[in-house]
């Protein structure tokens, strides 16, 4: 039973990865084939037995956590953003075989005519023939065969444009005229007459043909002539569906380079009309026009080393107001969690009194907050409550109190006051609930002793409950600490970062916290995305984060707590 | 006899088999009469067009997402400023020059072409007029003088009960007309296409109507906290007198009942005219779509031609992109309105650099109503912010 399930197991990773590898996932097909590896090795070994207990979570680790990691870490390293979307490969590719990079040679477009095999009347839409008329000379063409592929696409395929003569196919009748001929009969088989632009009857047909045979056939043939000339299906200036004569704009060519006094050879992309090697930068590639000017035609994703890491600290875009942000995104976590504490522990203290009556109903109306989604309460945070004109706020509860309304998103100081306001109403109730269970823990004894000994309330606080709630509590202020430090979607939500600093280069607001801040950098701002930098960033704010959690953690002695 | 029964056949044939699909992903306006399109197209070629229903500021990121990984529409509806961008990554297919295309407005044309190639059908265009509620103004204003006066009459009428004038001073595309009107413009159109390195955000002009808007606000004629969503439905409510606003909110007020006209953008100054944004929707192609073939004909053949194209007027009217289409819906006066409108206005850059642009002239006109920095200082730092950003 459990041999089956093993059994099953195995299939279905090999199929993955197989899957993962005929789709050019290459590294993420060898780590589901690692990891299949390893699970039979905790199975079938006994040295290993222990671990098959952790595979599952091994398993989840390594999809979840492990190979997240390293594409972050590889992209980081890389261009991947707008303008780089694919790989050099695949760049190359679609300049030899799409297309799109070919040119016409003639503007008149060849007559030609389809005749389809069929299956008593049904017509067989994958056994065709093509009947061409150029210069006068008769050739039938068969099926186009792919010749070049990558992976199950087809990238191109070709056919020869034959003589007839030359093959058993005869034309009834003879004729040298395309639209007298009715039929192609090669022995047993019969072709009939199935489309031809020129026919009006025929022409009927035309939806048919473009949906069952050019779609799946015609898109990327070459037809080849026996002067080696090529012909392939395009959009003519009138609209219609022609063979017209093209010719590829580029090849694949080697060029020797001199690098060091050694001849280095190296496969360049050629255009063939102009004989001139495309020029390859920061990963992309030129063309020259017939002006001398440099046009932009594709391009890939590439290595770029440290560079991405060298803009963050030496960009003064980046780098200028980095520290700016950096300190108040230091001091809005810190004022979120002490804060939200300092609104959750009274709260978690009353509801832990014994004596308050229907603690259950208050419980429940106080972790309200926490249990609307963020996206909401935000939302209603922003255009509710706290929108300049119309914002409950401003309009009833300042007026009625006879205070002035208050620039909820364009002062610096109201709008990050604003957004702190939010993050404690939606963070006091996971701070109640923390306190309110490690508040269970303390024993009553100990009140009774300071009772005794004629403590007050306040000095039983503060020298009992505080210190024991904080041994239980700190090591989730820190983990607090660390997600306030990135909460990205509240910032987001409510000013998007904004105001706007005056007189800074980079689109930085008052209440941008880093995240955001490198958020708006790399997607927001400008070309497109920069998926490169915002891994760089993500891997730096990753130490960050880690470091100020790491003296956070020593800083309150949990560890010692832990170890002793 | 014999050749009939073939085709007869034929068509039977299409009952039988699996068929090449085609996927449009389309926002609101698109969703119904795309639909019925396909439904026509299918009859014709056997190929069932799917429309699916996105988000019209979803499209251009779930398309980047999706399509580098083969798994994006065929055929996406959306506004000619992605085409840039879109581009440069590869994913826009070149619609061949063909005969049809004369009957465009040239306009649309060169919006979707970038590079030399044209990347898009357009369809229709739009840009933003004066929209006013016939309760409260009898007639339009045809100077921000004007404007100014009447806005604050209708103030001090209703105690702010009913705004006199709303639009969203912080948002660039809305303090546009005034920028372009007197004189400022993004990038500097050279015969060779856009030169993104000749800024005009923080010239003569764009300084003019910077200082305009601040005037607005000092008068408390617009208020800074305005945003889209209040103005919408402010409107929509009959709550407001004047909006400035674009052909796709039009069914919505009709819808909701209010009794509006449109009218040209008021001038800033006698003789200056204002200049909105063009914008233009269209159809674009996949080019990693393995249907490209399909896709293409779907546009050239169906999409292009008059009748369709008319359809899709009636379904979402806004200035159609075809000559002979736009004769056909002279009696309609909105139309009519947006169109000259549209006539004064400039082709919203297409180059991946207006993306830069956006963000920064946001916060700059943030800062100038908020006074925390004069007009020239921001729109200068704007410009400035924008540069660094290009290099």
């Amino acid at each position: 039973m459990s041999l089956c399930f093993i059994g099953f197991l195995n299939v279905f990773f090999f199929w993955i990865a197989f899957f993962l590898f005929s789709n050019a996932y290459y590294v993420l097909g060898a780590f589901f084939l690692g990891l299949v590896l390893l699970i039979d090795f905790f199975i079938f070994n006994p040295k290993g037995y222990p671990y098959r207990y952790v595979a599952p979570a091994l398993v989840l680790l390594t999809i979840l956590v492990i190979y997240p990691i390293y594409f972050t870490v590889k992209t980081a390293f890389t261009n991947y953003g707008t303008g780089h979307y694919m790989s050099k490969e695949e760049a190359i590719e679609r300049l030899l075989y799409d297309p799109v990079y070919t040119y016409q040679i003639e503007d008149e477009a060849v007559e030609y005519k389809v005749f389809l095999a069929y299956d008593g009347l049904i017509p067989i839409y994958d056994d065709f023939l093509l009947l061409f008329k150029i210069n006068g000379e008769i050739f039938v063409a068969e099926k186009p065969v792919p010749v070049k592929r990558k992976g199950r696409e087809v990238l191109l395929s070709e056919a020869q444009l034959l003589v007839i003569e030359s093959t058993d196919y005869q034309l009834v009748p003879r004729s040298e005229d395309l639209s007298e001929i009715r039929m192609i009969i090669s022995g047993e088989k019969t072709y009939r007459a199935f489309y031809s632009p020129r026919e009006e009857f025929l022409r009927l047909n035309a939806p048919v043909f473009k949906s069952r045979i050019a779609q799946f056939y015609l898109q990327k043939a070459d037809f080849v002539h026996p002067n080696g000339n090529k012909y392939a299906l395009r959009i003519d200036r009138t609209g219609e569906w022609s063979f017209l004569r093209i010719e590829r704009l580029y090849r694949l060519d080697l060029t020797q380079t001199m690098e060091n006094d050694r001849p280095k050879t190296r496969l360049v992309v050629v255009n063939n009309r102009t004989n001139r090697p495309l020029i390859e930068r920061e990963g992309s590639f030129y063309d020259v026009n017939e002006k001398g000017e440099e046009v932009y035609l594709i391009g890939y994703i590439d290595f770029v080393g440290w560079k991405n890491f060298a803009r963050v600290l030496r960009d003064p875009r980046i780098a200028g107001p980095f520290l700016k942000i950096f300190a108040w995104t230091f001091l809005w976590a810190l004022l979120s969690v002490v804060l939200s504490l300092a609104v959750g522990l009274p709260f978690a203290l009353v509801l832990n009194d014994p004596k308050l009556k229907g603690r259950n109903i208050y419980r429940t109306l106080l972790i309200i907050p926490w249990a609307i989604p963020v996206f909401i309460s935000a939302l209603v945070w922003r255009n509710g409550l706290l929108n300049e004109s119309y914002g409950v706020i401003n309009k009833f509860l300042l007026p009625a109190l006879g205070l002035p309304a208050i620039k909820w998103m364009n002062d610096p100081f109201w709008a990050r006051v604003g957004v702190l306001l939010v993050n404690i109403w939606l963070t006091y109730p996971y701070m109640m609930t923390i306190s309110l269970g490690a508040l269970q823990g303390i024993p009553y004894e100990l009140y009774e002793a300071a009772m005794i000994d004629g403590a007050g309330k306040m000095k039983r606080f503060w020298n009992i409950t505080f210190p024991l709630l904080m041994t239980v509590i700190a090591p989730l202020l820190v983990s607090s600490f660390a997600f306030s430090f990135n909460n990205f979607t509240i910032i987001y939500l409510i000013t998007g970062g904004g105001p706007p600093i005056p007189g800074s280069t980079t689109p930085t607001g008052y209440t941008d916290i880093l995240i955001s801040y490198v958020y708006k950098l790399a997607f927001q701002a400008g070309t497109g995305q920069d998926f490169g930098l915002a891994a760089a960033i993500s891997i730096l704010i990753f130490f960050l984060v880690g470091g100020i959690s790491y003296v956070n953690f020593r800083f309150s002695g949990v560890f010692e707590e832990v170890g002793r | 006899m014999r050749k009939f029964l073939i085709v007869v056949l034929v068509l039977m044939a299409f009952l039988v088999f699996a068929q090449a699909k085609l996927t449009i992903w389309c926002s609101e306006k698109q969703v119904d009469i795309l639909q019925r399109l396909g439904e026509e197209f299918k009859a014709k070629y056997g190929v069932t067009v799917e429309v699916q229903y996105v988000n019209f500021s979803d499209i251009k990121p779930k398309f980047l997402t999706a399509a580098p990984e083969g798994q994006g529409a065929d055929i996406i509806v959306g506004a000619h400023d992605w085409v840039g961008e879109l581009v440069a990554n590869g994913l826009l297919e070149p619609i061949p020059n063909f005969q049809e295309l004369s009957q465009f407005f040239s306009s649309g044309l060169s919006a979707f072409s970038y590079g030399g190639r044209l990347y898009g059908l357009p369809y229709a265009l739009e840009a933003i007029a004066l929209i006013y509620n016939k309760d409260y103004v009898s007639e339009p204003p045809k100077i921000v003088e004007e404007m100014i006066k009447l806005a604050k009459q209708i103030d001090q009428e209703f105690a702010g009960e009913v705004r006199g004038l709303i639009f969203p001073a912080t948002t660039f595309y809305y303090v546009v007309p005034f920028i372009f009107g007197y004189g400022g413009y993004v990038f500097k159109d050279t015969p060779t296409g856009l030169d993104v390195k000749d800024i005009g955000l923080a010239n003569e002009g764009a300084i003019k109507a910077a200082k305009l808007l601040k005037r607005l606000v000092d008068e408390k004629v617009i208020d800074p906290a305005d945003n889209y969503q209040i103005m919408d439905s402010m409107f929509k409510e009959g709550k407001a007198a004047m909006i400035i606003n674009g052909p796709w909110a039009i069914k919505d007020y009709r819808d909701a009942g209010i009794d509006y006209g449109v009218a040209l953008i008021p001038e800033p100054e006698p003789g200056v005219v204002a200049r909105p944004f063009v914008g233009v929707q269209g159809f674009m192609v996949n080019s990693k779509s393995p249907n490209k073939l399909l896709a293409m004909e779907f546009l050239t053949n169906f999409i292009a031609k008059k009748d369709t194209m008319y359809k899709l007027y009636l379904a979402d009217p806004r200035l159609p992109a075809r000559k002979d289409v736009l004769d056909l819906v002279n009696d309609n006066p909105d139309v009519v309105a947006f169109t000259l409108s549209a006539g004064n206005g400039i082709p919203m850059p297409n180059v991946p650099q207006m993306g830069f642009v956006w963000g920064a002239m946001d916060d700059a006109l943030n800062i100038i109503v908020n006074g925390k920095a004069t007009p020239e200082e921001a729109m200068k730092n704007a410009v400035e912010r924008i540069k660094a950003q290009i290099q």
